[in-house]
């Protein structure tokens, strides 16, 4: 094909004016890329109408652009918004693990501290209960030993009341001024009990025992006892005794009496 | 700062720069586009809506649309230029196919092809320089021909009707104006 005349055909006019359709605009590119003179008359034709395009527009009429130039603004604030809300919900899907833990956190933390303080709170109930189970076993000890002893006194009460009985008040002697003691004898039954009120704490191994004594005859045992049991049946005596002694013997008794060892004595009343 | 732009210098055909720009998303693609092309494109568009006011419409929305799709152009397919008429093209047959414009169509059927106000020879524009004066050095019948084929969206067609010239003639005479224009500019 001869180019100039391909050029002098004014094809490349009707390029520029829209005159040729979409395939015919394609077919002038080919030739242009294929023949730079063809460019190069492509390009000058353009810068000609370019040119007397803007000779002639009315200056300041840029609303078509304006309005173009603003819609690519907001779509491209749009889209950068639309960029750094989704980081943003990454953000909060990391921020929700936090979250999480520190709620967790708080949990635990609650939960040691009621484990603290029910565990103190246990072990201080443990003690009290201790206590208490103390003071419980030394109270019902207690009450157990003031029965005993109200029985005691119950029962020397009842003894001093018996009118069966004869009464006898053992009085300390040289080696125990302070000591005394009292011996009932029942009448009918001849059984001898002492009441043990106030004799000193015997030395270990040896125990207090009660002797009979009737005239012309050595002491007659009357049984040994306990210093702590406040009043104890002893043996049967029977005759005529003319006055009872407490002695202190060695552990289990003996059949003759240390009569140096006397801690009390008492007569009784002539009749 | 993309990679594309290291080959762009004030020696890239502006053809070329556009592209470059286009497929870096550089929103002065457009602006250039709009600088460079705006009356050329505007004119194929009225050869297909007629109505100037329709027409600017048209290129707003075919400028957005060479921005939104500015991925669909293939450099190997043809010119930049060749696309950017496809584009508004398409968008100028979309519009006629607009039930507003049916509407308007309908109204104005009595009424000739459109008045466009500021063409060529417009006298009570302001002279705002040499370039300005570029037209009035043409003979009037070249300064009709320029304008209705390449700002006012004439066929050759219409304009062999309008100007009562052969049809086969209009091209030539076209180009004689055009080559005409060109020797004063240059």
């Amino acid at each position: 094909m001869n180019i100039q005349e391909y050029i002098a055909s004014g094809v490349l006019e009707s390029y520029w004016a829209g005159e040729l359709n979409d395939e015919e605009m394609q077919a002038v590119d080919a030739m242009a890329a294929r023949y730079p003179q063809v460019a190069d008359e492509l390009d000058e034709l353009r810068n000609v109408l370019i040119t007397l395009a803007r000779s002639q527009s009315s200056s300041g009429d840029n609303t078509v652009i304006d309005l173009v130039t603003n819609t690519i603004r907001d779509e491209e604030k749009e889209a950068f918004l639309r960029a750094i809300e989704e980081p943003d919900t990454q953000i909060k899907k990391i921020r929700v693990i936090p979250r999480w833990s520190a709620a967790a956190a708080v949990l635990l933390f609650l939960s040691i501290a009621f484990n603290v303080y029910f565990f103190l709170r246990m072990r201080s109930a443990k003690d009290d209960v201790r206590k208490i189970a103390a003071e419980n076993s030394k109270m019902a000890y207690e009450i157990e030993s003031t029965q005993q002893d109200l029985g005691y006194a119950e029962l020397r009460v009842a003894h001093f009341l018996n009118n069966d009985n004869i009464h006898v008040r053992l009085d300390g002697s040289e080696l125990s001024p302070k000591s005394f003691a009292n011996v009932f004898w029942d009448k009918n039954t001849n059984a001898v009990f002492i009441s043990v009120d106030n004799l000193p704490e015997p030395p270990k191994g040896h125990q207090y025992q009660l002797w009979a004594i009737k005239p012309g005859q050595a002491p007659i045992d009357a049984g040994i006892f306990d210093h702590n049991q406040l009043v104890q049946e002893l043996k049967v005596i029977k005759g005529s005794v003319q006055a009872f002694a407490i002695t202190l013997e060695e552990e289990g008794g003996t059949p003759i009496a240390t009569v140096d060892q006397t801690y009390a004595r008492g007569f009784l009343k002539k009749s | 700062m993309s990679v594309q732009l290291k080959y762009l210098t004030s020696e890239t055909p502006l053809e070329e720069r556009i592209a470059l720009l286009l497929a870096d998303r550089d929103r002065t693609a457009v602006g250039l586009i709009y600088q460079n092309y705006s009356s050329i494109l505007l004119n194929v568009i009225l050869r297909v809506v007629k109505y100037e006011d329709v027409a600017k419409d048209v290129l707003q929305d075919a400028l957005l649309k060479i921005w939104r799709n500015s991925t669909n152009f293939d450099p190997s397919k043809g010119s930049l230029f060749t696309w950017l008429v496809r584009v508004c093209r398409n968008a100028a047959i979309d519009k006629t196919r607009s039930k507003d414009f049916k509407q308007r169509q309908k109204s104005e059927q009595s009424v000739d092809l459109v008045f466009i106000s500021d063409t060529f020879g417009n006298e009570s524009e302001v002279n705002d320089g040499s370039v300005r004066e570029l037209i009035f050095q043409l003979p009037e019948k070249q300064r009709t021909l320029i304008s209705m084929s390449f700002f006012e969206g004439y066929s050759h067609p219409e304009i062999s009707e309008r100007l009562s010239i052969p049809l086969g003639t209009v091209k030539t005479r076209i180009r004689m104006a055009l080559q005409h224009l060109r020797s004063i500019v240059e």
